[in-house]
Formats: structure tokens, C-alpha cells, sequence
């Protein structure tokens, strides 16, 4: 593991302790959370982050499930640091935050750990 | 001379073996063309002969050719066979090439048929010879040999020798050569000739030599293996005279072979190593950093041994099986908490400080590093990393150090002291287990997602090898280090760390070599890697079938060389021309590469795509089958990017 997999664990573990906090206090974001998968897909949010926003560990934290709020989301995406590109509204329009958030609203919570006997060895 | 423009078909036919592999090997140069012409000799076909009539004609134009077709009953390249046998090297990888056709020969009519063997390993890529003796001597804990022709057969390997310098490993490469230009024949022969050839990768090697003598190749191979295996390890060049490998011994005079000596590493000074322990010992909050710190299954057990005596949490880079994973100090997963809090940091062949440490030091917090790093370094290539201040640097070999260290700790280690480290060691213990159970939910997050997550990949590979002496080839860094957070590793042999300069085109051949290794030991032998990787050098599947080498190779295949597409949307990003084409470049999709196929073409038995996890299991269980049985096996999983 070299310095780039400190500075992302470090931004993992921050995003993680986020997205748990969130759980409860998500607000609907009025996003089409069909377009907001299409463009999360496609747009290539998930190259790093998996096609669920279930995280891909050195490059892209875990999104979903419990995102962040959507102005959370969007102050990630406009001032990302870091290995995260920074999306200017050119880019990726506030709508299309929207939506992406309303699709990682859209995912349900996984099962838990100790019902996967593969992970209990 | 006499001009020959054509060459008669009785002319052809009274080639003799050697002749007719000179022309072979002078054609192409590379295996895969030389065994075409070796595979159409025989046949009357109009275009093959077209060739090799054009090869005799410019040879005998131009060249000098060499006196062919004598006998003889001993050869340079024999000797060479016994001083590489006498320095325990067991195994040669090679794809052929007309410089070391001596010794080619001699490996396959003499080191292969006498004892103790040493055997040849067909390769279908340089890179794949000195891949497979990198992975090799990671396991075995010694180099193997890999031979390379003079000119494009070192470029081809130059990479991978790249990978072993990063990686710390030896590597005993020879490169022919012809020194002596009169002797030099065609216009291929004059394109694979070099004065210097060991130059290309003298930036990256501990050392090497053009030995101009028998004498003078048995102490210099003596000497590279004497370097090559004083950490820090590394790869040695030997270029090899055609003249000295093919030219008859003189009657009486077989050079004498060296004995080689016991190999001493190098140890800290006392007074740093007592300095390293006060500070150890009265430090509130220690903590030990690991890269390539245990070369073998003593160094865990020495590390282990020092964490306990001052229970001191420990992070593993993951450069080498450094610590058990489910030890109860392993706290890797908490690397950002531990160093921003540490006192005392002593990292152990750390080749990044900085990368662990950065600026999150707490005010006050010492750095201590024993590193063999600090002894042999170069300039050129900038694998040192970046600076990174500490307060005692031990320019030693870790593992070598640590009886002492460990003797010091506990000679100072009051009981009082020991009662509090008892304490700590227990909340330590705590913080493991619930590390350990967030790893698990974070696995079972889209755990039956399509394409399959990297944690449900593990998890499914980990479920069908727990039972067997298994061992893990690859680094898994690409994996999110799911072995290192699921699986429970306690052996030494069980994980080798990775590529060293990650170099794409690693993994087949290293996981091929540390097969090889493993295979005598009756291992379970398993290797994750990428698509990406996987395409730079499929070539080792069929070195591992044709050598029956048992291997589970499990294709993470994320369909893009993942790792740079960030980079792109960040270009693109900046540049405000949007991110919908990031992927061009990056993807490895239409056609989406079918490695099953691949692996099939090539002998090797294979399963996929997989694209339902659950179907991963029983494929899996299927190959491990074919593994036990003592072939290769791959399963392709289509795969979530990390």
C-alpha cells in the first residue's frame, strides 16, 4: 500500500462515517433516480465508486446505501480534493446531482454480515 | 567465398541438427517465429524456404561463419550448467534465442538429464521468464535463472527486471552475447549484437558482468548470486559469450567452482538498535510499520514475537506475508487513527515512510526506520520515494535486526511496564475484532450484485481453499485488500506481496513462478489479477500447462485498466469538456475479452465468464478440483472495478 491508499482510506473512512450518519435524515431530492443511474453508470461515477455506490475501496468510497444529503453530495462534487475530479455545473448539472442522489436514495440496505455465512469464517 | 544466391533441396537436406538450429534461431530471434520455422522445415511449402535461402545467402555474403558440424565432447555451456546447480539454482526460464543456444542446449541435454536437475521452464515471453523467476524466488527464498537473448530478448524483460529491482527480489539473469565481431554472421546476428548489453538495465540491477573466461563465469556467477541474495535482494546480469558457452574445454582445464559463502545479512548497530528500544518501551503509544520486513517464515515469527513483547499494534503494508492477518495487533485497517496518535513509529523496510506517515505525525512523534534500503541505492530510476525525515535511521537488514531488538525490549521492559502493555494489547484486541466486523458489512454491501463485487469474489475464492494449504500469488491492493480483511492467514508461504514497480504483465508469470515453488511443498496455489494485467502476458497460462504447474488463476476482469479512468474524467473535468468519453482508452469491452477461451487455447482448464455470483462458487469449486489434480485452472469473473 503506497501514500495514494493512506490519502483514500482516509477519505473512505470519512465518507463511510458520513454516509452512516445520514441514514436517517436523507430528504427526497425531487431527482429521477432512472436518469440519475443512467448517468452514474455511463458518466463513470462507477469506475471508482461500483455500480451501486457500494465503494471500491482505494478508489471511491462508499456511496449507498444512506447517502449523503443531496448538498452534501453536491459540495463533494463541486470541491472534491483529492483523487475525486472536481464536476463543474458544465460538467454534470445540478439536476443530474439530483438525480444521482435520488438513484443512491433508491438502493436498499444490504444484508446483514452475519447472515452471509461466507463472511463469517 | 563462393556466392550463393539459391540454396539446392539435397543442400537443404544436409543441414546438419546445429546448423539447422542457427538458421533457425538467426532468422527470428523471438521463440514464437523460430519454433514456426522449426514447425515448416520439414515441408516442401514455397514460402518458408524462401526465407532460409535468403538467410544462408546473406550469411554467406556478409559473415564469417563459424567451422559447423564438428563434435565435441565437452562445452563451456556444461560448466556453466554445474556452476548454477552448485549455487542451488534449480530452475531456468527461457524462451529461445540464438546467443545462448550453447547454453540452451546444455541446460536441456545435460542439466536436465543429470542430477541435481536443472530444469528448463519454456516461456512465451521474456517478461514471462523473468516474471516467473521473480514469483519464483519469493517463494523459494532463492533465484532462480532466466536466460535472455542478447539484444530484444533483454528489452522484452527489461520491465519485469524493473519489477524484481522494486521489489527487492533476486533474479539470476543471463543475456547471451557475441563479443567478438568477426565472428558475427548475418544481418540478424549484427542486429542482436550489443557491446554493452547488461547497460539497458544496469540502472535497475545490483550488478553485472561480462565474463570473458570460464573461470572468470564461475566466480562472476558466484559473485551475482552472492549480491543478488545480500539484502536488499535484487536481480544480476550475466551477458555470456556465444564462444565461451560453444567452444570446446581445453584438455585438463575445467575451471574451478567457488565455493559460495554463508551468506551473512547485515545487522543494526548495537547502540541505534538500545536507542530503538528505550524509545520502544517508553512510548505510550508505539507503533510498528511493515513493508518487505519478513523475507522468510523467521522473519513473521521474529515480528510477531516483538509485537507481543511490547504489544504494539502493527500495520502491514502488504509488501510481504509481514504478520498473521487475524492476529489480534494486526491493525492495518487502522492505519490513519494509530499513526496521527503513535509516539514512536519504527517501520521495518519501509520503502514509502511518507506514505504512511505524511505530516499526521503527533507533535514530538519519533521515527525510527531499519531499512537495507539505505545500503544500496541508485540514482536513475526514483523507486526511493519521497524524503522522509526520522530520527534514527538503521541502514540494516530488518529481520536480521529484530533478535536484538527483541532482546533489548525486553531487557528494558520493567513489570510495570509490562502490566500497562498488557492493557493496551487488550484493548488492541478489541479494536481487531470490531475492525474485523466492519470489514464484513462493508463485504456484504451489494453482495449479490451484478457485475460481482471484489468482497464476494474473495469471499467465494476464500470459501473454497480454507480447507487446504492454500497460498495467495498476488498483491491485492486492485482487490481492496478483501484477502487481507476476510481470510485468515498464518503462514509465512500464504502471501508474496506484489509486482514492486507495478509494472502491468506481472502477475501471470510471477504467480506461474511462485507455483512453480510451491508445487514440490503440495500448495494450493491461487493468484487474483486483473484483465489488464492478464492481457499483457496470457502467454504464461501456457507455460503453467505445459510444465503441469498447478495454479487457480482467478481473472478479476473489471474490463479496463480501471486504474486510470479517474485520471481522465479528471482531465476532462478540468477542461470543462464533460466526462461521457473518459472511458475511451480505458475500457476493455467491445469485444469484451472471453479468457476462458483464452486459457482453453492454451491448455489451460477454465470457466466464465462469470457474471451470476451464484454461479461463482460451484465454478470455483470445479477448478480447485482440476488445481488438486495438479494443473492449472482460471476462472473468469466479470467484477465490479475494485
Amino acid at each position: 500500500m503506497k501514500s495514494i491508499d493512506l490519502a483514500a482510506l482516509l477519505i473512505g473512512l470519512v465518507s463511510l462515517s458520513l454516509a452512516a450518519g445520514a441514514a436517517s435524515e436523507t430528504p427526497a431530492t425531487g431527482g429521477n433516480a432512472a436518469n440519475g443511474k443512467r448517468v452514474f453508470v455511463t458518466d463513470g461515477c462507477y469506475y471508482c465508486h461500483g455500480t451501486t455506490g457500494a465503494g471500491g475501496g482505494i478508489a471511491g468510497p462508499r456511496l449507498a446505501p444512506n447517502p449523503l444529503p443531496l448538498e452534501g453530495v453536491k459540495a463533494k462534487v463541486r470541491t472534491a480534493s483529492g483523487r475525486m475530479p472536481v464536476y463543474s455545473a458544465t460538467v454534470l448539472k445540478d439536476s443530474e446531482i439530483a438525480d444521482i442522489v435520488a438513484y443512491l436514495q433508491s438502493i436498499p440496505n444490504s444484508t446483514d454480515a452475519k447472515d452471509i455465512p461466507l463472511l463469517n469464517r | 567465398m563462393p556466392r550463393r544466391t539459391k540454396q539446392t533441396k539435397d543442400e537443404r537436406a544436409s543441414l546438419d541438427r546445429r546448423g539447422f538450429l542457427k538458421a533457425a534461431a538467426t532468422l527470428a530471434g523471438t521463440g514464437a517465429v523460430a519454433h514456426a520455422v522449426a514447425a515448416e522445415a520439414p515441408a516442401t511449402a514455397v514460402s518458408p524456404e524462401r526465407h532460409t535461402v535468403q538467410i544462408a545467402s546473406r550469411e554467406a555474403e556478409q559473415g564469417t561463419p563459424r567451422p559447423d558440424g564438428t563434435t565435441q565432447s565437452s562445452c563451456g555451456s556444461d560448466f556453466m550448467v554445474d556452476v548454477m546447480r552448485g549455487l542451488g539454482i534449480e530452475y531456468v526460464a527461457a524462451i529461445p534465442g540464438n546467443t545462448f543456444k550453447g547454453l540452451h542446449e546444455s541446460v536441456i541435454n545435460y542439466g536436465m538429464t543429470t542430477t541435481p536437475s536443472l530444469e528448463l521452464i519454456s516461456c512465451m515471453h521474456e517478461e514471462i521468464s523473468v516474471a516467473i523467476s521473480h514469483g519464483y524466488a519469493k517463494i523459494a527464498g532463492k533465484p532462480m535463472a532466466c536466460m535472455m537473448h542478447s539484444t530484444v530478448g533483454l528489452q522484452h524483460g527489461a520491465m519485469a527486471i524493473y519489477n524484481a529491482w522494486a521489489d527487492r527480489v533476486p533474479v539470476f539473469a543471463i543475456v547471451g552475447a557475441q563479443l567478438d565481431a568477426s565472428k558475427r554472421g548475418g544481418y540478424v546476428d549484427w542486429a542482436h549484437s550489443v557491446f554493452d548489453g547488461p547497460a539497458l538495465v544496469r540502472d535497475f540491477t545490483k550488478w553485472d558482468d561480462t565474463p570473458i573466461s570460464l573461470r572468470h563465469f564461475a566466480e562472476s556467477a558466484t559473485r551475482a548470486h552472492k549480491f543478488s541474495m545480500t539484502p536488499p535482494y535484487g536481480p544480476t546480469v550475466l551477458a555470456v559469450d556465444q564462444e565461451l558457452q560453444e567452444d570446446a574445454l581445453k584438455a585438463g582445464e575445467v575451471p574451478v567452482i567457488p565455493k559460495e559463502p554463508k551468506l551473512a545479512p547485515p545487522r543494526g548497530d548495537d547502540g541505534a538498535v538500545n536507542e530503538t528500544a528505550r524509545l520502544l518501551v517508553a512510548a505510550e503509544n508505539p507503533l510498528i510499520v511493515a513493508d518487505r520486513a519478513a523475507r522468510t517464515a523467521e522473519g513473521m515469527r521474529l515480528l510477531v514475537e516483538l509485537a507481543e513483547a511490547l504489544q504494539a499494534p502493527v500495520i502491514d503494508i502488504y509488501g510481504r506475508m509481514n504478520f498473521p492477518w487475524r492476529h489480534p495487533l494486526n491493525q492495518t485497517r487502522r492505519q490513519a487513527l494509530l499513526v496521527a496518535e503513535a509516539d514512536v513509529i519504527l517501520g521495518l523496510e519501509l520503502t514509502d515512510f511518507w506514505g504512511v506517515t505524511g505530516n499526521r505525525l503527533a507533535a514530538g512523534a519519533k521515527r525510527i526506520s531499519i531499512s537495507s534500503g539505505d545500503l544500496y541505492m541508485k540514482s536513475n530510476y526514483q523507486d526511493f520515494d519521497r524524503f522522509t525525515p526520522v530520527d534514527i535511521a538503521i541502514a540494516a537488514d530488518a529481520q536480521t535486526t529484530l533478535p536484538y531488538l527483541i532482546e533489548a525490549v525486553r531487557k528494558l521492559t520493567t513489570a510495570r511496564q509490562r502490566a500497562a502493555f498488557k492493557t493496551r494489547g487488550a484493548q488492541l484486541a478489541q479494536d481487531h475484532q470490531e475492525t474485523l466486523e466492519q470489514s464484513r458489512a462493508a463485504a456484504a454491501v451489494g453482495w449479490d450484485l451484478q457485475p460481482i463485487t471484489t468482497a464476494r469474489l474473495c469471499a467465494e475464492v476464500y470459501e473454497q481453499i480454507r480447507n487446504e494449504d492454500w497460498a495467495l500469488c498476488n498483491g491485492t491492493i486492485f482487490q481492496n485488500n478483501w484477502p487481507q480483511q476476510l481470510w485468515t492467514a498464518t503462514h509465512h508461504h500464504q502471501y508474496i506481496g506484489d509486482a514492486g514497480a507495478y509494472g502491468l504483465g506481472y502477475l501471470p508469470g510471477a504467480s506461474v513462478g511462485a507455483a512453480l515453488a510451491h508445487r514440490k511443498h503440495g500448495r494450493l496455489a491461487v493468484a487474483i489479477g486483473g484483465d489488464g494485467d492478464l492481457m499483457f502476458s496470457p502467454g504464461a497460462l501456457w507455460t503453467a500447462a505445459h510444465h503441469k504447474i498447478p495454479l487457480l488463476y482467478v481473472v478479476h476482469n473489471n474490463r479496463a485498466y480501471h486504474q486510470e479512468v479517474m485520471y481522465v474524467q479528471m482531465m476532462a473535468a478540468k477542461r470543462q469538456r464533460g466526462i461521457d468519453r473518459a472511458h475511451i482508452g480505458n475500457t476493455i469491452t467491445d469485444p469484451n475479452v472471453d479468457f476462458a477461451k483464452l486459457a482453453a487455447g492454451m491448455g489451460v482448464y477454465s470457466e466464465g465468464p462469470i457474471t451470476d455470483p451464484k454461479d461463482l462458487g460451484p465454478a470455483l469449486q470445479r477448478a480447485v478440483a482440476v488445481v488438486k489434480r495438479g494443473e492449472p485452472a482460471l476462472v473468469d469473473v466479470v467484477s465490479q472495478g475494485r
